[in-house]
């Protein structure tokens, strides 16, 4: 008996542990036939309750159930790299520039050219960003809020300087800010307040991007098979960085261990550091709630042979694997018209995105929204975007912790950049 | 009808021998039914996830489109990735510097706390040191970076008040790897305190009594009795550690990255990054082997040395 009840166990076990392997379509077949799911990343700080309203009309309207799911943005390409690879991604998805070369070249969004009326091409804003790799594979959710250079309006004054327009300005304020205001034999105000410490690449697009495209250069060749960053515009800005932080010491020493937001809540919020770089956003979300005595202002970018701050342009994306593209499609164009985004805007004021929804971002924004499209940008869509700027940035940092010298770490990324490029011709 | 008898006789010799054959197949597979659920889950779970790791390392692979056969590729390519090679010697400084410290403070820690007597500062103690092995990796990241970064983080304001300069923790590429090696021994130690506690308690105490009867002080007990005793138990905290160090993975992710630089990128997070950001996963398996191999090693190399060691008591 005692033998017959021990099998009978190991028989339950080993059936849940099969159980455990199996997969779960039985379960899903007998669910609703239509259903839709919505991955997006945190947009603001609860955005759940502010799109299910909207998403409410779709599903009234289409008869059609949706879920949303809010994929936190640590880990999220690869939650969508091994969700699609497992057959269980979402119909319509959210993307970033780096992360779009992969996915298109594993067919797993849909190219959305022939989707698009000549009304959609008229009214999105940021189309044209859209265009990459010979597709438009995205349309723009998130956009306009551009990297800005902040400076301290009373450590200026006190300076008797103006905002800096030029490269030559900045350097020359930065230094002149940088001392020791308590006569303790340390220095306690910092000319700019850069952070150097983000374990992942995205703090490239403060502190690389746009000074490198003021310098009059680019992350790579028109082509796209090889990358010039590390031409004489790119050792230019390198140059440029590595003095402010070696030569005229204007960045404070715990660069390395921050990154920028961290840089703007510690230093720049508290008025240590007359310069720090990050998003427009910031003003109103950070600076204005958390340092309301601070007397701030900002610029969109300093100027050397030329203009150029990054500015993200994040798309709502068809996946290929979704069973419905025509609905899916219509989710897409529901999610992103006037009247969703004027909703959704009113709780997380951004720019808008179609030329027919109103403006609702902060308002010390508006005039540089409107006239300085073009200064702001996003990055091309280049393959291996990913490795490419992971690899940049951790030479970059070994350049800023004094390891390396500007030429090396530059062309020690180029030779990584190049290799990989080769691989795919 | 003698026939009939003949032929019923012989039927029931015939049942009794299936019987016999029945329970001598049942006697001998019943071990086998009982060792059937861990074994598919070891199947499962171990053996063909390294033999697909093996596999799938001669291939190019993105997880997402069928793999592309490359021979040895992957693995001559390991030798030119600088990324690869700072992540092994990071792995090994950080394996070199970490075990042999944490075994040695946990030892220490243990027979302080069983040599005293039952009190609320030694239960504190051993509560106090435990509390970082129950608690995420995760979260110890995330508290590290705040206690260890800025001017005005706990750690850094100490410094300041006793007139020290404020080390850039995890900003400096010579600090970084030996701040995460110490975070490492603090989380750890606690939990290998507790296997020696337990080791410790089963050495019989005449023996103290009979070594102090010859005159042997606490040092002679230490070195003489229960260091050659806990032998056994050194060995597996001291491989225990290896292993652990060598997949050192979430306190770099959430603390550093693998930054400044590659100056604290290891074996584990470097797999890491080619699977899920760069989607390069069959390199990453060429990688993980060779981290597998790493792990091997040591393991038959702890078999080896337990099975050499004869001391009882």
């Amino acid at each position: 008996m005692k033998r017959l009840f021990a099998m009978a166990l190991i028989l339950v076990m080993t059936v849940s542990v099969l159980a455990g392997c199996g997969s779960t379509s039985t379960e899903k077949s007998e669910e609703a036939t239509k259903e839709l799911t919505v991955w997006l990343p945190p947009i603001g700080e609860n955005d759940k309750p502010v799109w299910e309203p909207i998403l409410k009309e779709f599903e009234e309207k289409n008869n059609v159930k949706i879920n949303l799911e809010i994929i936190p943005w640590e880990g999220y390409p690869e939650k969508y790299a091994t969700a699609i690879a497992a057959g269980e991604g979402p119909d319509v998805g959210y993307m970033y520039a780096e992360m779009f070369p992969q996915f298109i070249k594993m067919g797993a969004v849909e190219d959305l050219t022939n989707y698009l009326t000549e009304k959609d091409m008229e009214n999105y804003i940021y189309i044209d960003d859209c265009k990459m790799l010979g597709g438009i594979y995205g349309l723009a959710i998130e956009a306009a809020n551009p990297a800005v250079l902040y400076y301290n309006k009373d450590i200026l004054a006190e300076l008797g300087e103006e905002p800096p327009k030029t490269w030559e300005d900045f350097r020359r304020i930065a230094k002149k800010a940088t001392k020791d205001t308590d006569g303790d034999g340390k220095i306690d105000q910092w000319g700019f307040s850069q952070g150097w410490g983000a374990n992942f690449f995205g703090d490239l697009n403060w502190n690389w991007y746009g000074f490198l495209w003021q310098a009059g250069g680019e992350l790579y060749n028109d082509d796209l098979k090889t990358v010039r960053f590390n031409d004489e515009a790119g050792l230019e800005t390198a140059q440029f960085l590595y003095d402010l932080k070696f030569k005229d010491k204007v960045i404070p020493d715990n660069a390395m261990a921050q990154n920028n937001k961290e840089m703007l809540q510690t230093t720049f919020g508290p008025g240590k550091s007359a310069f720090t770089i990050w998003l427009s956003s910031a003003a109103h979300e950070i600076l204005d709630k958390s340092f309301p005595d601070l007397n701030y202002g900002f610029i969109t970018s300093l100027e050397n042979k030329d203009m150029g701050t990054f500015a993200s342009v994040d798309q709502l994306t068809l996946m290929s694997a979704t069973e419905d593209k025509e609905l899916s499609f219509k989710l897409m164009q529901h999610m992103l018209s006037a009247d969703s985004m004027t909703k959704f805007h009113k709780y997380h004021p951004r720019a808008p995105i179609s030329k027919d929804e109103p403006y609702q971002g902060d308002p010390q924004l508006k005039e540089m929204i409107e006239n300085d499209k073009g200064i702001y940008r996003p990055l091309v869509v280049a393959p291996h975007g990913v490795e490419v700027y992971d690899y940049l940035w951790k030479q970059l940092q070994r350049m800023m912790v004094g390891e390396v010298e500007p030429k090396e770490a530059l062309d020690e990324a180029a030779k990584y950049a190049n290799d990989l490029l080769a691989e795919d011709q | 009808m003698e026939d009939i008898i003949l032929k019923k006789n012989e039927e029931l010799k015939k049942s009794r021998v299936r019987t016999f054959n029945k329970r001598k197949i049942l006697k001998k597979s019943t071990p086998y039914t009982y060792i059937l659920p861990i074994g598919i889950l070891l199947l499962s779970f171990y053996v063909i996830p390294i033999i697909m790791s093996i596999y799938f390392s001669f291939t190019k692979y993105n997880i997402m489109t069928p793999a592309k056969f490359v021979g040895f590729k992957n693995y001559l390519n390991l030798a030119q990735d600088k990324m690869f090679m700072a992540s092994l010697k990071n792995t090994i400084i950080y394996t070199v510097g970490v075990v042999p410290l944490q075994t040695s403070i946990a030892l220490l820690m243990a027979v302080w706390i069983t040599k005293r007597e039952k009190s609320r500062l030694n239960e504190l103690v051993k509560g106090a040191m435990f509390v970082p092995v129950i608690s995420s990796m995760i979260l110890i990241g995330i508290i590290w970076r705040i206690f260890l970064n800025g001017e005005l983080s706990p750690l850094n304001m100490i410094f300041t008040y006793v007139g020290l300069n404020t080390p850039n923790w995890i900003g400096d590429t010579k600090l970084a790897l030996p701040t995460l090696m110490g975070i490492s021994i603090w989380k750890n130690v606690g939990y290998f305190m507790v296997i020696y506690i337990s080791a410790l308690m089963d050495i019989p105490k005449s023996y103290y009594e009979s070594a102090r009867v010859d005159g042997a002080n606490k040092l002679h007990e230490f070195f003489y009795i229960t260091v050659p005793l806990l032998k056994p138990t050194t060995i597996m905290v001291v491989f225990l550690g290896c292993i652990w160090s060598l997949q050192t993975f979430d306190l770099v992710y959430t603390l550093t990255g693998g930054g400044p630089g590659v100056s604290t990128m290891t074996m584990v997070l470097h797999i890491y990054n080619l699977v899920f950001k760069q989607f390069r996963a069959g390199y990453a398996m060429a990688v993980a082997n060779v981290l597998f191999l790493l792990i091997a090693i040591i393991s038959i190399f702890q078999r080896k040395l337990l099975q050499r060691d004869k001391s009882i008591y």
